[in-house]
């Protein structure tokens, strides 16, 4: 128990000191994946609560079709895919991050934009029209905190510089849209396959 | 065991995630229906019902070629008919009055032509104008490629207004329909030309060309054409302005005018003296009639009745459909259908408003179909009645008529809330918006409701404040002994 609390600790330290808070994160054994996995959840959680929650002047959404565990899959979607496109790149490019401390870094950056975004939806309940765009600028610096630290959270855990670390990154965008591409054709091809052989077990059921 | 209660809950899982298939109305035989916020179909009763025919029966022993354009005065219904070459009148009463087809002078005797001397006789007429002002009826002779105008009392021979001599453009001057201002000044439209609408003077001299009809850009097109030559520019298809293929006037004297032209980046068009496009687009799509993403082919408007207080009726040929809209550019309802039965159109070419009637032209049936306002439709037409009017309160009470017969009425929704607003009720309000999905009033509602909450519980938020502001002191008081 005592364990959780110190490494919420250093977690909360790397909201502030991102360079040296990752480095004690990694190096010094500070990594607590049950909590980066609840960090994880609950963003998830943010997503569906967005879509019900938000104020009625923001919130264009069409309730009456909401379906919260879609909501749930497609906002942790694009991280895992991050996830796995980084990881994927980065083992090329001699980075010395693992999958644990990618998905840790990506968890702990996620605390800033998730506690933003939670106040967004709490706040667009009393805003008006008018200081809609006020709201939306307070929730950015929830994103923008958040692409800062994992940015920092990336050249530590994978012993980069910022160059290398920039290069990566785009090369990790551009296997996110392969891993996409590939996995489309593989499902779409699966479901072929599948049919095929649905149709050769309906026709031989039909005869015998 | 393990395993299929671990393919279970995965098949739970995906029968959650996959998307239900559901059924539009505008895509079944469903012909009145409306569309929310989110372009989907919602269900609403008709707004317009069938009540009487007009056709070849009404007007023996004339034979009828087809119905081309219609156009109603304070006491008559003018028919243009361009395949027999005819304009037909009948009275309020729907009887048949007169028929014009050979011109004939103040005399009674039949025009003869100086020049040709041939009988003077409508060639193809296509459209019709009755002006109140000057009572005078102005005939778009568009095969004969003059405007024809009679007196509007005994139908006797004023004058034709052929090409004017000052005329620029490559346009031809096939006037197919027109209106007149109070002043005199003609507009006339063209079928096919990219210059716009002919402004022509009370005297028959040309004025301008008039009205904005921008193309939708093409990206594609773009980039090829900023990196082509000069000469491969010449080369390539020229992009020309979308022609406009009807025309309205409203009480105001501004100009509405429609195009079905696919290139067009607007399908309907309300003229400021500029001639730029000023029409009111702020419902929940502009105003385009059907969603293409629900129907799979765009509406096609032929022709657009617009009534004293701003409603207007759209008149589309794809699907037969007559649009209705009010001023504010929302959908208000969607009835009839290309079909066989009574009412339905098959080629529709032109719709007037008759008081509180609508008349829709067919070509092929050769007939005209009189429709007059269900109780919602009249219910919701009074609301909007009063609204244009300035009759606040009056309107308030006709929308919330209208909520009792379409309780999928947005607009009435957002009218009753907007009343409400306006007489300072501001919890009744935001109810109202929000169940018309009216984002603006709602917020207006919202703030004054907030004002009103701050004002109320003004002791609970200096309470808040003060607690903070002690604790702020005492924390820095408490840091400062410590550390000296």
């Amino acid at each position: 128990m005592t364990g959780i609390v110190e490494d919420g600790k250093s977690m909360l330290r790397v909201l502030f000191h991102p360079f040296d808070g990752f480095y004690e994160v990694k190096f010094l054994g500070k990594r607590n994946f049950a909590l980066a996995t609840i960090i994880m959840l609950l963003c998830g959680l943010t997503g569906i609560l967005s879509y019900q929650y938000t104020g009625f002047i923001l919130n264009y959404f069409p309730l009456f079709e909401m379906n919260s565990i879609a909501l749930f899959v497609t906002t942790l979607f694009p991280f895992l895919l991050f996830l796995l496109s980084n990881w994927s790149v980065t083992t090329l490019f001699d980075g010395n991050g693992t999958i644990g401390d990618i998905y840790i870094v990506l968890s702990y950056a996620l605390l800033p934009k998730l506690a933003f975004d939670l106040a967004g939806i709490a706040l667009s309940n009393v805003v008006t029209q008018e200081e809609a765009g006020l709201l939306q600028a307070f929730t950015a610096i929830g994103t923008v905190w958040f692409a800062f630290l994992l940015f920092c959270g990336l050249t530590v855990t994978h012993e980069y510089s910022a160059l290398v670390n920039i290069v990566t990154l785009a090369a990790s965008c551009a296997s996110a849209v392969l891993i996409l591409f590939l996995s489309m054709l593989y499902f779409t091809l699966i479901g072929k396959v599948v049919g095929f052989v649905y149709a050769v077990f309906l026709e031989l059921s039909k005869r015998w | 065991m393990m395993k299929t209660l671990r393919a279970a809950g995965i098949a739970a899982v995906l029968c959650l995630i996959w998307p239900l298939a559901s059924a539009h109305a505008a895509t079944t035989f469903e012909s009145n229906y409306t569309y929310d916020a989110w372009g989907n179909v919602k269900r609403s009763p008709p707004a317009f019902e069938l009540v009487d025919t007009l056709d070849s029966r009404d007007m023996e022993p004339i034979k009828v070629g087809s119905f081309d354009d219609v156009f109603v005065s304070e006491d008559r219904i003018f028919v243009a008919d361009a395949t027999e070459s005819r304009i037909s009148v009948f009275d309020a009463q729907l009887r048949f009055a007169a028929s014009i087809k050979l011109i004939r002078d103040g005399a009674g005797k039949i025009m003869v032509s100086e020049a040709t001397g041939k009988q003077l006789m409508l060639t193809n007429p296509e459209g019709v104008f009755y002006s109140e002002a000057s009572e005078e009826l102005y005939i778009a002779d568009t095969g004969a490629e003059r405007i024809v105008v009679l007196d509007g009392m005994t139908y006797a021979f004023k004058r034709t207004i052929e090409r004017p001599e000052n005329m620029v453009g490559a346009t031809l001057f096939k006037p197919s329909k027109l209106v007149v201002d109070k002043n005199g000044k003609i507009s006339v439209v063209v079928q096919g030309s990219y210059e716009g609408i002919i402004e022509i003077q009370p005297d028959g001299s040309f004025s301008r060309y008039f009205g904005l009809n921008k193309p939708r850009v093409d990206l594609a097109d773009f980039f090829w054409k900023s990196l082509a030559s000069s000469q491969q520019k010449e080369k390539m298809k020229k992009l020309f302005a979308p022609s406009f293929n009807n025309i309205s006037i409203d009480a105001e004297g501004l100009i509405y005018a429609t195009t079905f032209d696919p290139s067009a980046q607007n399908k309907v068009f309300r003229f400021n003296s500029k001639g730029e496009n000023i029409l009111v687009q702020n419902g929940y799509f502009p105003v385009m009639g059907d969603l293409t993403r629900v129907t799979g082919q765009e509406s096609q408007f032929v022709d657009i009745a617009v009534s004293d207080y701003g409603v207007y009726a759209l008149l589309d040929k794809t699907m037969g459909r007559v649009f209705l809209y009010n001023f504010e550019g929302d959908i208000m309802n969607v009835f009839n259908s290309i079909g066989n039965l009574k009412g339905n159109v098959k080629e529709p070419t032109s719709i007037a408003w008759f008081g509180d009637r609508l008349i829709l032209l067919d070509r092929q049936f050769g007939s005209a179909s009189v429709f007059q306002p269900t109780e919602f439709g009249a219910a919701a037409l009074e609301a909007e009645k009063q609204y244009f009017n300035g009759n606040w309160k009056a309107a308030g009470g006709a929308y919330l008529d209208t909520l009792e017969r379409n309780a999928n009425y947005d607009i009435a929704y957002t009218g009753v809330g907007r009343n409400l607003l306006m007489q300072d009720e501001f919890d009744e309000a935001m109810y109202y918006t929000k169940l018309g999905n009216s984002r603006g009033y709602y917020s207006q509602a919202f703030a004054e409701y907030r004002n009103l909450f701050i004002q109320h519980h003004f002791l609970w938020f200096v309470l808040v404040f003060v607690a903070f502001a002690v604790l702020l002191f005492y924390s820095e008081y408490r840091y400062n002994r410590k550390t000296g």
